[in-house]
C-alpha cells in the first residue's frame, strides 16, 4: 500500500480546494458576461386587488422567464442583458406601495412596472415621475394618471373615459338598436371615471341614460338598486364594477328575477371562476375583452399570442387572463423601446416608449401623447359568454361568435 | 307603496345576516370586555369551512352550519385560552385588542395562502330561486339566511337564559370576582364564551357564503359591521345584536333607496357617532361588564 507523503497530501488537498473554489468563480464570471436590467415595482399579491394582481404578476414573471431562459436574454446595443424582476407585495395598499417604490428608487432601480388598481398606480406614478423613471403599466386606467402632464408613465389601456368608445359603437351596431341605458358604478377612481365616460359617450351617441347608481367601493347588497332597475328597466345595464362586485350584482339580479335585455359588465365574466359560479346564468352576459389568445397578432419574441398562452400554461397552474398578457406586454414593450433607443439609459428609453408603434402578443402597442394606450388600437373588444366560453362579438373583424340579443330571461336560460 | 314595502323587507333580510354575524362579537365584548378585531376573519373561516364541505363533498351550506360551528368552537376555545388570556394576564385589555388585530392579519394572509386571494362563492341548487308576494320580490337565499339567523339567535338566547352554562356565563360577565368565589372556573368560562362566539361567527360565515361572494380581504368589513351592530343594539345579548342588525339593515337599504346608493356607509357611521353620544350602551343597554 502506497503511503501519500505529507507534502503530496497538502498539494492534493490544496489543489482540490482551489479547484472547488475556482468553479463558482468561473460560473460567476460567465454570469457577469451578461449585464442585468432590473424591473422594479409593487403588485397586490394580497388584499382586495390580489386576484387580478396575481394575474398581472404572473404576466411579468412569464415574460422574464421566457426572455431569460428560452430566448437566452435580450440584446440591446450589441450587448447581452439578462432581466431581473424585483416586485414586492403592496397588499392592495397605496401607502405601502408608495413606500416600496420610493425604496427601490433609492436603491437605484431605473425601470418600473405597474401595480393593479388606479388607486395604487396613481400615487406611485407621482413618485416615479419625480425621479424621472419610466413606468409601463397595465393596471391603472383612471384619467387622473394621464392628465397631470406626466411624461414617464405609459399604460396598456386607454384612459378610463375613453374605454367606452368601442362599447358605444357596439351598442349602436346591435339590431334592434337599444334605446335606453342605466349605469351602476362603485365609488373608486376607475369605476367612477369609466362610468362617467360611458354616460357621456352614450348620451353623445343618442342613447337615453335612465339612471346612474353610485355604490360604495365594497358592497354586500344591491337590493334597493335592483328594485329601481325593475321599476325602470333599461335596454342595456352597464356595470363598471370590479370582478367581485360584478358577481354580487349578477347573483342578486338572478335571485330577484331582475331581467334586462343586455347586462354589460366591464369586469367579471372574463374570469373562469365568475362563469363557473353562475353556470348557465352566465350565458349571454357581455364583457370588455382586451385580449384573446386566438387573436392573429405577431410578436418578435413569443411569435404569436397562442405561443404565449401555451408557454404560460406550461409554467403556471393559474388560469390565463387578459391582465396576464397585459403584464407580459409591459416588459416586451420595454425591450422594444430599449432596442429602438439602442440604450438602457432612462431618458432615451422614455423617449423611445413615447414613440413606440409595434405589434406584440397583445396587439399593436402605441401610446397617446399623454401616455395612455391608443383608444382604437388598445381599446377593448366586446365578448359575450356562449355556453360558458367568452366569444368575441365585436368588432366584426375579430368576431368569433354572434351576439345574442335580447338575452333570454334568467328563468329561460339553459 | 310597494317600493317602501320592498325596501323594508330587503332591509330586514339584510339585517338578519348582520345580526348573526355580530352576536359573537357582542358576547365576547359583553362577557370579557375584549374587542375582538379578529371577529371578521372568524366569520370568513366559517364561510371557507362551508365552501370546502360544499365543494369537496357536496354538503349543502345550511347543513354545513353545525360542522362550521363545531370547528370554530374548538378554535375559539384554544385561541382564548392559549393567546388572549395570556395577553390579558400579562398586560392589559388593550394588549388583547392588539393581539386580536395581529391574529386577524395573520389569519387573513393564511387564508390567502391556502385558498388564494380569488373570491369564492357557494351556489347550491336553490341559490338563484325567488318568489313574489304581491308586489314584493323575495330572494330565497337571503330569506333562508334570515330564518337561520333567527333560529340560531333564539337558540343562543335560550342557552344563555335557561341552561347551567348560560347562567354561569352571565354570572361571570356580571361579577367576575363573585363568580370565582362561588367556585366558577372563570378561565374556562371565558374559553367557552369565546368558543360559543366563534361558533356563531362561523355559522354566520356559512350563511354568508351563499349570499355574497367572499375573499380574505373582506374580513375587515365584517368586523366593522359587527362593531356598528353592537353599538346600535347594546352589548352582550342576542336580542341586542338582533335589534342592532335589523336596524343596520333597514338603515342601509332605506338610505340606498331614498338618499342614494353611495350613502349607506356614511349614514351608518353618522348613526354610530350619534348613538355613542346619546346612548353609549346601545338601545338595549345591559348590565354586562363590557358596557359599564
Amino acid at each position: 500500500m502506497r503511503i501519500v507523503g505529507r507534502r503530496k497530501f497538502v498539494k492534493l488537498v490544496g489543489g482540490t480546494v482551489a479547484a472547488a473554489l475556482s468553479a463558482p468563480a468561473v460560473k460567476s464570471s460567465r454570469a457577469q458576461a451578461a449585464k442585468k436590467i432590473v424591473f422594479g415595482g409593487s403588485v397586490p399579491l394580497s388584499g382586495r386587488a390580489a386576484e387580478t394582481g396575481l394575474n398581472v404578476h404572473n404576466g411579468y414573471q412569464t415574460a422574464i422567464k421566457y426572455l431569460n431562459e428560452a430566448a437566452g436574454g435580450v440584446e440591446i446595443a450589441g450587448e447581452k442583458y439578462m432581466l431581473e424582476l424585483r416586485m414586492f407585495d403592496d397588499a392592495s395598499d397605496p401607502a405601502r406601495a408608495t413606500t416600496l417604490i420610493q425604496r427601490q428608487i433609492d436603491e437605484g432601480v431605473d425601470f418600473f412596472l405597474g401595480s393593479f388598481g388606479s388607486n395604487i398606480v396613481l400615487p406611485t406614478v407621482a413618485i416615479t415621475e419625480r425621479a424621472n423613471k419610466p413606468m409601463v403599466q397595465s393596471g391603472g386606467g383612471s384619467d387622473q394618471i394621464f392628465t397631470q402632464g406626466y411624461k414617464y408613465v405609459f399604460g396598456m389601456f386607454p384612459r378610463a373615459s375613453r374605454q367606452f368608445i368601442s362599447s358605444v359603437e357596439f351598442f349602436k351596431s346591435i339590431d334592434p338598436r337599444p334605446k335606453t341605458i342605466s349605469v351602476i358604478m362603485t365609488n373608486d377612481a376607475f369605476s367612477k371615471t369609466n362610468a362617467e365616460g360611458a354616460i357621456n359617450d352614450c348620451k353623445a351617441a343618442g342613447f337615453q341614460v335612465l339612471e346612474s347608481y353610485q355604490l360604495p367601493e365594497q358592497i354586500t347588497d344591491v337590493s334597493s338598486v335592483l328594485a329601481s332597475v325593475r321599476g325602470k328597466t333599461p335596454d342595456v345595464l352597464i356595470c363598471t364594477t370590479h370582478d367581485q362586485n360584478s358577481l354580487l350584482i349578477s347573483r342578486q339580479m338572478i335571485a330577484t328575477g331582475t331581467n334586462v335585455p343586455l347586462l354589460y359588465q366591464t369586469l367579471g365574466p372574463q374570469l373562469a371562476t365568475y362563469r363557473e359560479t353562475l353556470g348557465k346564468y352566465a350565458n349571454a352576459l357581455c364583457v370588455q375583452i382586451y385580449w384573446d389568445e386566438r387573436a392573429p397578432y405577431k410578436d418578435k419574441f413569443f411569435g404569436t399570442a397562442k405561443n404565449f398562452a401555451d408557454y404560460y400554461r406550461k409554467n403556471n397552474q393559474r388560469p390565463l387572463a387578459y391582465h396576464t398578457a397585459g403584464g407580459a406586454t409591459c416588459i416586451i414593450t420595454y425591450i422594444h423601446a430599449m432596442q429602438a433607443a439602442n440604450s438602457v439609459k432612462t431618458p432615451a428609453v422614455r423617449d423611445a416608449l413615447a414613440k413606440i408603434d409595434v405589434e406584440t402578443i397583445y396587439g399593436r402597442v402605441k401610446f397617446t401623447a399623454d401616455g395612455d394606450g391608443d383608444a382604437l388600437l388598445l381599446g377593448p373588444a366586446i365578448g359575450q359568454v356562449h355556453k360558458g366560453v367568452v366569444e368575441l362579438v365585436y368588432p366584426p373583424s375579430e368576431k368569433t361568435g354572434t351576439l345574442i340579443y335580447p338575452s333570454p330571461k334568467w328563468a329561460e336560460k339553459s | 307603496m310597494s317600493l317602501v314595502l320592498q325596501t323594508i323587507v330587503d332591509g330586514l333580510v339584510l339585517g338578519g345576516l348582520y345580526s348573526l354575524a355580530a352576536v359573537g362579537f357582542s358576547l365576547i365584548f359583553g362577557v370579557m370586555n375584549v374587542v375582538n378585531l379578529s371577529h371578521g376573519v372568524i366569520v370568513l373561516i366559517g364561510a371557507y369551512v362551508s365552501y370546502i364541505l360544499w365543494h369537496a363533498l357536496g354538503v349543502d351550506p345550511l347543513l354545513a352550519i353545525p360542522v362550521a360551528m363545531a370547528v370554530l368552537f374548538a378554535f375559539g376555545y384554544v385561541y382564548q385560552r392559549g393567546l388572549i388570556q395570556l395577553a390579558v394576564d400579562r398586560s392589559s385589555l388593550l394588549a388583547s385588542m392588539l393581539v386580536t388585530f395581529g391574529v386577524a392579519l395573520m389569519l387573513r394572509n393564511l387564508l390567502v395562502l391556502v385558498f388564494s386571494p380569488d373570491f369564492k362563492s357557494i351556489t347550491p341548487s336553490y341559490a338563484f330561486n325567488f318568489f313574489t308576494l304581491g308586489p314584493i320580490t323575495l330572494d330565497f337565499v337571503r330569506l333562508s339566511a334570515l330564518g337561520a339567523s333567527l333560529v340560531l339567535l333564539t337558540f343562543l338566547a335560550a342557552v344563555l337564559r335557561f341552561t347551567g352554562i348560560g347562567r354561569v356565563i352571565r354570572a361571570t360577565a356580571q361579577q367576575d370576582m363573585a363568580a370565582r368565589l362561588c367556585g366558577v372556573n372563570a378561565r374556562h368560562v371565558y374559553g367557552v364564551t369565546f368558543g360559543v362566539s366563534s361558533a356563531f361567527a362561523g355559522a354566520s360565515g356559512a350563511i354568508l357564503g351563499i349570499v355574497v361572494p367572499f375573499s380574505p380581504p373582506d374580513e375587515a368589513l365584517w368586523t366593522i359591521n359587527a362593531f356598528v351592530v353592537v353599538t346600535l343594539g347594546g352589548v352582550g345579548s342576542p336580542s341586542g345584536a338582533l335589534l342592532g342588525g335589523l336596524l343596520l339593515g333597514l338603515i342601509s337599504t332605506a338610505t340606498a333607496q331614498y338618499i342614494g346608493p353611495a350613502f349607506p356607509n356614511a349614514m351608518m357611521f353618522l348613526i354610530l357617532v350619534l348613538m355613542l353620544l346619546v346612548r353609549p350602551a346601545g338601545l338595549l343597554g345591559n348590565a354586562f361588564s363590557g358596557s359599564r
